[in-house]
Order: C-alpha cells, then sequence, then structure tokens
C-alpha cells in the first residue's frame, strides 16, 4: 500500500528511512573530514514528521537569521535537499579553508560564500550518491543555490514544493561533531510522497 | 506593540478595535493584511500556494483562491462591508536561484493568484512589497491600518 501522507509512515518504514539518514550523514561527515583535515562524527540521525509552525519551531525560531544550501533533486527521485548552515559551521568551514573567521552573517564575502556553497553542494551530493548507491534510485542534483536571510522562510521552501499535496514536511538527517564540539549543520532531506513510496519500494519494506 | 498575536503559515486571525497581528518569515509565503477601517477590523492571512486543488480541502488558509474567500466572509459576518475593506499585501519573494524545476516560482505564482483572486472578488490592494530576493517578516496594526516589514539586511518598510 502506498501512503498518501507522510503522517502514514509505520515503524518499519520510518526506521529504514533513519538509516538512510544515517548513511547518507555518515558519508557526508567522511568527506567533510577529509576536507576540513579533521575528525567529523555525527550525531544520532532522526526522522521527523512535522506540521509547518513545528518545523519552524525545532529548527530555532522563524526569524533566526542562517545561511542555506539547497539542491533540487530530479531523475527517478524528486524533492529538494537543504544544508542549513550556522554561524558556528560556518567558521569551522572558513577557518579550516580559507583561515576566515566571522562574527555576522553581514561579512561573508564572495569568496567564503563561494567555499559554503561548495561544501554544501559535497555533503548533499556526497549524502544522494550513498542513498543512490544503496537503493538503486538514480536521482539528478541540480546546481545549487544559496540564500542567507530568516530561516523560517528557507525552510518554507520545501514546504511550498509539497504543500499542494501534504500539510507534513518530512526531514530526514542529522548533525556534525566536531573536535568533540556539536555543529549545526541541519542536513535536510525532503522528498516528495511520491518518490518517497518508491524509495521505500526499491528498499523492499513498502507493505 | 507588545501585544502581538502571531499568525502561523496556512492560518489567519482577526482583531477589531485595536491590536497588532504579526507573521514571521514570509518567503515566496504571502502575507495579506485586510481591513475595514469603518470597523477597525483587521485580519491577517498567510497563504503559501496559489491555488487549491486539495480534493479534502483541510485547510482553507493555505491557499491564495479559498483563504481570501473564507477571510472575507469572516470579516463580513463581523459586520464589514465588502467595499469597504482593503487590502495590503507583502511576500512572494525567490529565495533560492536554482535552475530548472518548477520550485523557483512559486513566489511569482502565489502574486499572480492573489491579484487575480483580489480583482475578482472586487476587493481594492492599495499597497503591496512583493518579490525579489528577501523574506519578510510582516506586522499589521488593525487600529490604524498601518503595516510594517521587516527584513534581514534592509530597513523596516511601513506601508
Amino acid at each position: 500500500m502506498n501512503i498518501k501522507s507522510f503522517d502514514q509512515l509505520n515503524s518499519l518504514e520510518l526506521d529504514t528511512l533513519r538509516e538512510i539518514g544515517s548513511i547518507g550523514t555518515g558519508n557526508a561527515a567522511t568527506a567533510l573530514g577529509q576536507l576540513l583535515n579533521r575528525e567529523v562524527r555525527i550525531t544520532l540521525p532522526e526522522v521527523r514528521i512535522m506540521g509547518y509552525n513545528e518545523a519552524i519551531d525545532w529548527i530555532g525560531g522563524p526569524e533566526a537569521v542562517t545561511a542555506g544550501v539547497l539542491v533540487g533533486m530530479g531523475g527517478q527521485m524528486s524533492g529538494v535537499m537543504l544544508s542549513v548552515q550556522k554561524l558556528e559551521f560556518i567558521n569551522l568551514v572558513l577557518g579550516a579553508m580559507l583561515d576566515v573567521q566571522i562574527s555576522d552573517y553581514g561579512e561573508l564575502e564572495e569568496m567564503h560564500q563561494s567555499a559554503l556553497i561548495e561544501v554544501g553542494n559535497i555533503l548533499i551530493s556526497t549524502f544522494i550518491n550513498a542513498l543512490s548507491g544503496l537503493s538503486g534510485v538514480a536521482v539528478n542534483l541540480t546546481v545549487p543555490g544559496f540564500a542567507v536571510d530568516m530561516q523560517g522562510a528557507i525552510l518554507a521552501v520545501p514546504m511550498a514544493m509539497y504543500g499542494g499535496t501534504s500539510d507534513y514536511l518530512m526531514t530526514i538527517g542529522g548533525n556534525f561533531v566536531c573536535d568533540s564540539k556539536h555543529v549545526p549543520c541541519h542536513l535536510l532531506l525532503s522528498p516528495d510522497v511520491r518518490s518517497l513510496n518508491f524509495l521505500l519500494a526499491k528498499l523492499g519494506v513498502a507493505e | 506593540m507588545n501585544d502581538k498575536i502571531t499568525v502561523g503559515i496556512a492560518d489567519m486571525k482577526m482583531a477589531k478595535g485595536s491590536g497588532v497581528l504579526i507573521t514571521y518569515a514570509l518567503g515566496s509565503c504571502i502575507g495579506l493584511c485586510f481591513q475595514d477601517p469603518a470597523l477597525r477590523l483587521g485580519a491577517l492571512l498567510h497563504v503559501m500556494l496559489p491555488m487549491n486543488m486539495e480534493a479534502g480541502r483541510k485547510n482553507p488558509m493555505k491557499y491564495a483562491d479559498t483563504g481570501i474567500r473564507e477571510t472575507v466572509r469572516q470579516m463580513t459576518g463581523q459586520g464589514a462591508l465588502k467595499s469597504r475593506i482593503t487590502v495590503k499585501i507583502a511576500g512572494g519573494a525567490k529565495m533560492f536561484e536554482v535552475s530548472g524545476g518548477s520550485l523557483g516560482n512559486i513566489g511569482q505564482r502565489n502574486i499572480e493568484s492573489v491579484h487575480t483572486i483580489l480583482r475578482q472578488e472586487g476587493i481594492r490592494l492599495i499597497a503591496e512589497d512583493v518579490g525579489g530576493t528577501v523574506a519578510r517578516t510582516l506586522l499589521f496594526d488593525v487600529a490604524s491600518g498601518q503595516g510594517c516589514i521587516r527584513s534581514y539586511g534592509r530597513q523596516d518598510i511601513f506601508f
């Protein structure tokens, strides 16, 4: 049976998605570790199915400013993937790559943004590659987009994409731990319902 | 301005006499400030998508078409006259520049849909700040009818 809405997922399906999140985020952490030349680990990945306003509270309030890298997915799976980069994460990346620290998003220069887009793109591509290898689902990715703005509006992008079919937003993803410090970098996969059914069927867990 | 009433996504709140309504971080979504000045009755609506094509129609406030009609219906239920109601709108931005796919145009489609529905319903649109690439937080004082738009890295706009 295919699900029609994210809130209809059963516990086996949720476990499977959590596993995807774990493998994807783990691969992304390894890539980030190599890039920054230090050990990067992950926290326990989560699968969350949230109402719109709940999702915005979860990420830390609508008006807080954050940077975001967004990649669209096409091919056998459609949806978007977001890398939400907060100041701590940005300083970790810029410190290792360019030896720069910033105290406000307004200080981001073109070169810094370019580095962040590239890191976001690498994280997302690594995650999707792992998912694709595991499930045999072919996914094409768009060129990444970048924005620094209120996170409520950034999170509204995947919501608006599926708003016509679902009142919920599903996110799969986790955070990084670097030098035993928690570095929030939400890596969020938001597939649409149809792709989710296809992915679960490919993995052999759809009922 | 400390007794603000928060309007969520796909939500609408009304206030009469006095009060400030606020909705946060409008990206491609659109915020609409409705006012009947004679009654000092105001409503703030936060819509996410242009058209309601959902079979169940659980939440009319999610869409421009059903959201606007439902808000007007509830306002007239409080004694407002359709001919007196004015509207100010904000939002409809394009948050990410991503090539291909339909996700980039939702903001623009929302703006066009809101314009069309307001024209169909015969409701006057008196001010707008739409499009662009910035997120907007919208505040609306129902007594004076003044709106304020807060954005990151931009001066506040009063309209």
